[in-house]
């Protein structure tokens, strides 16, 4: 659906979207403040650009790379690359953590798998769609969020079986 | 579609199954079992990635955008006043009753809703501080120990400050709601925290601290270092 590129449009799309925005925004810092800062500065920046939306259907996920870039500009720090990690290998949880609950578990996943698993989860959006937010091919977001799916599950059976051996 | 290659698929997007991904789930119960096992860990992670979002953050990010720039405390100060007053206006004239702890409870309430005011540091200016007592209707006449995070919140009842600062006492939350009315002290205790609200300057304020004592300790400091306007 073409949009208008008015005030109601963009209101509704702040409406609309501003939640899932601050929940990407919060598990990414992991700080409440710093989050909502992100926030408020993606959406100034959106309403800057409102007219460069075509569709409707395009906002969610031009948002979130907007909320993705302010947090990067929020961090201003070198973040570790894809390249970095070897894919092949199961992101390292600690294992002595046995008492943590999921979500503390997401927020101890190295970025590279964090982040495609949020804009999945809180987003909604497929592997394709992730892949033309973060900047990478579709086959690489696959195999992260395979591995960081992987990786809570091998932590919760590793800790099933450690409180059992109590 | 190979049980390896359903796993694969089944984990990178569990709520997108391909047709082949699905014909082969009906026809490998392993299979089926590991889709609900996979079903079961997304459910619990989309529970626990759904972080309460604050309140107003729609209203908030409206006004940021449509000013085309960061407003600054001292705005979103005006603008929460502005607000407040119009709020309770409206509400005083229908009822002017309240509770005996009401305000006291609703502080411990703000301070347990928001326990990170506890563990992290922002807008820690003394100057800020001083300038929001100053705007509340009371001059500070001493530096009231070191001032953690100074925030404008939304509260039950409107907007407030709430300022968290140390203390000999250790951590102690001072919440100012202005143009509030309140005609006497209260006081209560729950949830570990005990809490104190005072009419003060233009409205009133709670301080809320881990234990009865230690709340009129920071009380009777607040008394020394700040002039409240009558």
């Amino acid at each position: 659906m073409r949009i208008s590129h008015d005030r109601a449009s963009f209101e509704q799309a702040v409406r609309a979207y501003s939640a899932d925005l601050f929940r990407y925004a919060h598990w990414l810092c992991r700080d409440r403040h710093l989050a909502e800062d992100v926030v408020q500065e993606a959406f100034a920046r959106a309403w800057k650009s409102w007219p460069e939306l075509r569709e409707l259907a395009f906002a969610k996920a031009w948002l979130m790379k907007i909320v993705r870039n302010e947090y990067l500009r929020a961090c201003s720090r070198k973040r570790e690359e894809a390249s970095d990690i070897d894919e092949n290998d199961l992101p390292a949880l600690p294992s002595f953590e046995a008492g943590l609950e999921t979500a503390q578990l997401v927020g101890l996943l190295p970025e590279t798998y964090r982040e495609p698993l949020l804009l999945q989860v809180l987003g909604g959006f497929s592997c394709a769609e992730i892949a033309g937010i973060v900047g990478t091919s579709e086959g690489a977001v696959m195999t992260r969020l395979t591995r960081a799916r992987q990786a809570l599950r091998q932590h919760f059976t590793d800790s099933g079986r450690r409180r059992a051996a109590r | 579609m190979n049980c390896l290659d359903f796993h694969r698929e089944k984990l990178a997007d569990p709520r997108r199954l391909s047709a082949a991904g699905r014909a082969h789930a009906q026809s490998c119960a392993a299979c089926a079992a590991f889709a609900r096992s996979v079903d079961d860990a997304e459910n619990e992670l989309e529970r626990s990635l759904a972080t309460p979002v604050p309140d107003g953050l729609a209203d908030r990010v409206l006004l940021h955008a449509g000013g085309a720039r960061r407003l600054t405390w001292r705005v979103w100060g005006l603008a929460a006043m502005l607000v407040l007053a119009l709020a309770l206006g409206l509400a005083n004239r229908e009822d002017p009753a309240e509770p005996a702890q009401e305000y006291a409870r609703l502080a411990i309430e703000h301070v347990a809703m928001e326990p990170e005011s506890l563990t992290t540091v922002r807008n820690a200016d003394p100057a800020a501080f001083r300038s929001v007592i100053e705007s509340f209707g009371g001059t500070l006449k001493a530096p009231l120990e070191s001032i953690r995070y100074v925030r404008l919140c939304p509260l039950e009842e409107g907007m407030g400050w709430h300022v968290v600062f140390d203390t000999s006492e250790g951590l102690a939350t001072l919440i100012l709601v202005p143009d509030k009315p309140l005609r006497s002290t209260q006081t209560a205790s729950t949830k570990g925290w005990s809490a104190l609200v005072r009419p003060a300057g233009n409205g009133y304020y709670a301080i809320v601290t881990a234990s009865s004592a230690a709340t009129a300790r920071v009380d009777r400091l607040m008394s020394e270092r700040i002039d409240w306007k009558t």
